[in-house]
């Protein structure tokens, strides 16, 4: 959702299919680097030469920002499937063509 | 983490770390050793049931609830460190003194596992225990963008927006993340 309407600010054609499947270009720029690495640091695989081209992209704040970014929804994503965290009927309703695009129904927890 | 806690001391909140990280922890209950580490190795696996067993195991709500939030922040730290290509922070050393104890605000369970104080949102899913909240919000702005940012699609800081959320997206897919 962030992300669609982000991209719209910005003017961006966003393919949110990139955000499930790291081979589709999500035509953000620098989009399939900040997704590899993003895959490189979770899976703990190797994070280089990936971090160094990210540098080069988008600068050693870039990556600092992109490190925090990994870390909040780290946080973010644990606080939400530890609690249980329901997502609301109006953005279930706002967000049914992005969740069934993308099969994000599979990450349902059982309750 | 290292300071007393609401329901935990300093050093029972650096043994849940520990647990977290996959280490032994004998100054806290299992039922709290079992909760770090699975919600700090393997959030996917969760659910209603799990949160029941932790309970059954001991744990009070406030207490499990404070859990997750050392847990959750030392994950964060953790990975922005593994990031950054760096070895992982050492654990502190803790503080003494006793928990504050403070009984939680009136709240209301939802639909959620845990009951929340103030409504149901992701800002307020540690609300039970006043303390975890802020300091969920507190590096929640640093890391990414304070919850008053969050409102501006157009924001911008050394990455767009888009870019931000691009990565946001990919790490709440490699994590299963519903919400």
């Amino acid at each position: 959702m962030m992300l669609r309407e982000s991209s719209e600010a910005f003017g961006y054609e966003v393919d949110l299919r990139a955000v499930t499947d790291p081979a589709i270009d999500s035509g953000i720029p620098h989009g399939s680097l900040l997704v590899a690495f993003s895959n490189a640091v979770l899976s703990r695989g190797r994070a280089e030469p990936l971090r160094s081209e990210l540098v080069e992209a988008v600068g050693e704040e870039g990556l600092v920002a992109t490190a925090g970014v990994i870390a909040n929804f780290s946080m973010m994503n644990r606080i939400a499937d530890a609690t249980g965290m329901p997502v609301g009927k109006r953005f279930l309703a706002e967000t049914e063509d992005v969740r069934e695009l993308l099969g994000l129904e599979r990450f349902i927890h059982e309750s | 983490m290292a300071a007393p806690g609401t329901w935990w001391s300093g050093t029972q909140r650096v043994a849940i770390a520990q647990a977290a990280r996959g280490g032994t922890a004998e100054v806290i209950p299992t039922a709290a050793s079992e909760a770090a580490r699975t919600i700090y190795s393997e959030i996917t696996t969760t659910s209603r049931r799990w949160v029941e067993e932790i309970l059954a195991g001991g744990l009070t709500m406030p207490a499990f609830v404070e859990v997750i939030g050392v847990v959750s922040r030392l994950a964060a730290v953790d990975e922005f460190t593994r990031a950054l290509g760096r070895p992982l922070e050492p654990l502190p050393d803790s503080l003494p003194g006793a928990p504050s104890r403070v009984e939680p605000p009136p709240s209301r369970q939802g639909r959620s596992w845990v009951p929340m104080v103030g409504g149901m949102s992701i800002t307020r899913a540690l609300s039970l225990v006043p303390a975890e909240s802020r300091a969920q919000e507190e590096i929640h702005g640093p890391l990414y963008m304070s919850y008053s940012q969050m409102a501006d699609q157009g924001f911008e800081r050394e990455l767009t927006r888009p870019q931000m959320e691009l990565v946001a997206g990919r790490v709440s897919a490699i994590n299963e993340c519903f919400y």
